[in-house]
């Protein structure tokens, strides 16, 4: 059986999760680090959550400005992650892939 | 500042919508992207936002429309594996649409459009006439191989070649003595055959009241001061000669061009051989009365009229009008047993000038009534601004239309062509990649290589309805000339089959039209080519892009 494929773009988002494990990241803030477009970062996310490994929670706001979902990794999520990364030995994950949203 | 509130108040309206169309376990991360709409910076990228978002979102829309029982973006085959059933759904609707494509190859219609919108490349590997002529020289061995008369005399009547064509009408008469008609068909296309004096003078035995055999005579005797492009004097005799056939033909009661026999010959031979070419079979100018025919009884005509006026000069009114009558009474033979165009214009023509000549003669006489009677027929018959009933071959399409509809075809089989290569590039690519394994520029490869299978696929079905359709009135018309020998619409077709554009590399001339009349149907098809050509640059590019990609990945893994 094939070993499962990380792509680079979900090692970036781990990367960053990782970053400060116990943060809570708005999807808006991910894109400008990661340099990754909405339509790239959140399937990504998606997936994540379903397996459980990223949590998600609305953050409720106030002035009728709308909720925003936020996300951090679980313990579980984590590990993975960490041990996703360092076998990981691509220099270029460090960087964002450009700049924009 | 207006144009930043316009532009947020789009991304807003645009991933709303996306939210509406989105399966409903993933509406939630819809209304996640639109909450952080709220916090981008700046309009454009809001935008550019909203659009990445509602692609996510109609990507599940089209992946849950696809595979009704699927649930959300998890993927089947692991984690990381991204979205690998929604590509092997896009693979399969790919692969059914292509096999769709496919089966239209199934229907007789779309076959014969197809070779139809193929036949102007075909000149481009074509060099002589005789080349494109090929077929007919099978059928004519397989026709002989059958001993089958009618299957020779259809080659006869059609071959470019005089030669062949005399031997194998020859051998089709030998076999079955009632097609001695198609010695007037083969006569008429080939007037310098040493052969026609003597098939002529058969024909008139069986023939005699036909006005075509002394027509067929006349420009055999003409074409014979006419040998290898040197034009010698006519001797007397010679004039003479034509002079008593032309004579010969403006007396006769008959006028039969012998097209209705062509046709009852192709009702038994194209389904007997398959021969379904509707180039060959309908389009009849090659074997329609010959343009020499016109012109000899126009030249015949002139010199009646003259000799009238001559005599009308001279005092004798009765002799002149017998010559003028004898004029338009040829016309209204020719005219009233016309079954193509060159043969109504003759018949007109010859009436026209003749009922002219008859006005001015009884004008002159001081007959006013008869004097107008004759204008008003010149009038009616003139061959251009008459009101002489249209013919039943007049086209019902019209000409735009069937000119406008053979682009059409010719685009989208060269759609077809595109689309199908595209798809079968991309499906090999996806095939060797699954065969050398995971490399990490093959993944990246595989999602542009399935869009191109998907959207090549769906390109192909679409060209082939597209030709399907367009072309289905023209194989009913063709089907009804050969089952019925029905001419009606026969002309839309031979339009239609005319109007096939050539290629571009023999036509500068194409270009030039599609330049300067974005109205004419050939700025149809000159643009599609040219979107098309645009297309597959872009594609090269792209796959110049992966390769190049793939090899810089290679380099930085080792």
């Amino acid at each position: 059986m094939k070993a499962p494929r990380i792509s680079r773009e979900t090692l970036l988002v781990l990367a960053r999760f990782v970053d400060r494990p116990g943060d809570w990241r708005y999807g808006y803030d991910l894109s400008r680090d990661t340099g990754l477009k909405s339509g790239t970062l959140y399937p990504i996310l998606i997936r994540l959550e379903k397996y459980a490994l990223l949590e998600a929670r609305w953050e409720t706001t106030e002035n009728g400005v709308p909720p925003r979902h936020t996300y951090r990794l679980t313990p579980t999520g984590l590990e993975l992650a960490q041990v996703k990364l360092a076998e990981s030995r691509v220099d270029w994950l460090q960087q964002p892939l450009k700049q924009g949203v | 500042m207006v144009v930043e509130t316009h532009l947020r108040h789009a991304a807003t309206v645009l991933l709303e919508a996306a939210i509406r169309i989105a399966p409903p376990d993933t509406r939630d991360w819809g209304q996640a992207m639109r909450g952080e709409l709220y916090h981008i910076e700046g309009a454009w990228p809001a935008v550019m936002w909203a659009l990445g978002g509602a692609g996510v979102l109609a990507k599940q829309a089209l992946a849950s429309f696809l595979i009704p029982g699927r649930r959300g973006i998890v993927p089947d085959g692991g984690l990381f594996t991204k979205n690998t059933s929604l590509r092997k759904a896009a693979l399969v609707t790919g692969a059914g649409f292509a096999l769709a494509a496919l089966l239209f190859f199934a229907a007789p219609p779309f076959r014969q459009a197809f070779r139809v919108a193929m036949r102007p490349w075909y000149i481009l590997f074509e060099r002589t006439s005789t080349d494109l002529q090929r077929d007919f020289g099978t059928l004519a061995k397989r026709a002989a191989a059958r001993h089958d008369p009618q299957g020779l005399a259809f080659c006869a009547v059609r071959l470019y070649d005089p030669r062949e064509s005399a031997r194998l009408a020859g051998e089709a008469v030998r076999l079955d003595p009632s097609l001695l008609w198609v010695y007037a068909v083969v006569s008429m296309r080939h007037p310098e055959l040493p052969e026609v004096d003597h098939w002529v003078g058969e024909l008139e035995r069986r023939d005699p009241q036909n006005g075509l055999l002394h027509l067929i005579r006349a420009e055999s005797i003409d074409r014979a001061h006419f040998r290898h492009l040197v034009w010698t004097r006519p001797t007397r005799e010679q004039d003479q000669a034509w002079q008593t056939a032309m004579a010969a033909a403006f007396q006769s009661p008959k006028f039969d061009d012998y097209l209705d026999r062509v046709a009852e010959l192709n009702r038994r031979v194209v389904p007997s051989y398959g021969f379904y070419d509707p180039y060959e079979v309908v389009d009849r100018a090659r074997l329609e009365l010959p343009y020499y025919a016109f012109e000899n009884s126009e030249r015949y005509a002139k010199s009646l009229l003259h000799s009238g006026a001559d005599l009308e000069a001279r005092g004798d009114r009765k002799a002149a009008r017998g010559k003028y009558w004898a004029v338009a009474r040829f016309g209204q033979v020719i005219d009233s047993q016309a079954r193509t165009a060159i043969e109504h214009w003759a018949g007109t023509s010859l009436q026209s000038m003749a009922y002219t000549q008859l006005q001015t003669s009884y004008e002159n006489q001081g007959d006013r009534a008869q004097g107008e009677l004759f204008g008003y027929l010149a009038t009616k018959f003139h061959p251009v601004t008459g009101e002489h009933p249209k013919m039943a071959e007049e086209p019902a399409f019209g000409l735009s239309i069937s000119s406008r509809n053979a682009a059409v075809v010719e685009s989208s089989a060269l759609m077809i062509l595109v689309f199908g290569l595209l798809a079968l590039v991309a499906a090999s690519i996806l095939i060797v990649d699954s065969r050398r394994g995971a490399r990490p520029a093959t993944q990246r490869a595989k999602p542009v290589a399935t869009m191109v299978v998907l959207t090549s696929a769906v390109g192909l079905l679409f060209s082939s309805v597209t030709l399907y359709l367009t072309y289905r009135p023209y194989w009913y018309i063709f089907q009804g000339a050969i089952e019925n020998g029905g001419r009606s619409q026969t002309r839309d077709l031979s339009i239609f089959l005319a109007s096939t554009p050539a290629p571009l590399l023999l036509s500068p001339r194409g270009w030039l039209d599609a330049l300067l009349y974005s109205g004419s149907p050939s700025f149809l098809f000159y643009f599609w080519a040219s979107l098309t050509l645009l297309g597959l640059i872009g594609i090269g590019l792209v796959l110049l892009r992966h390769f190049r990609d793939r090899a810089r990945t290679k380099r930085v893994s080792a």
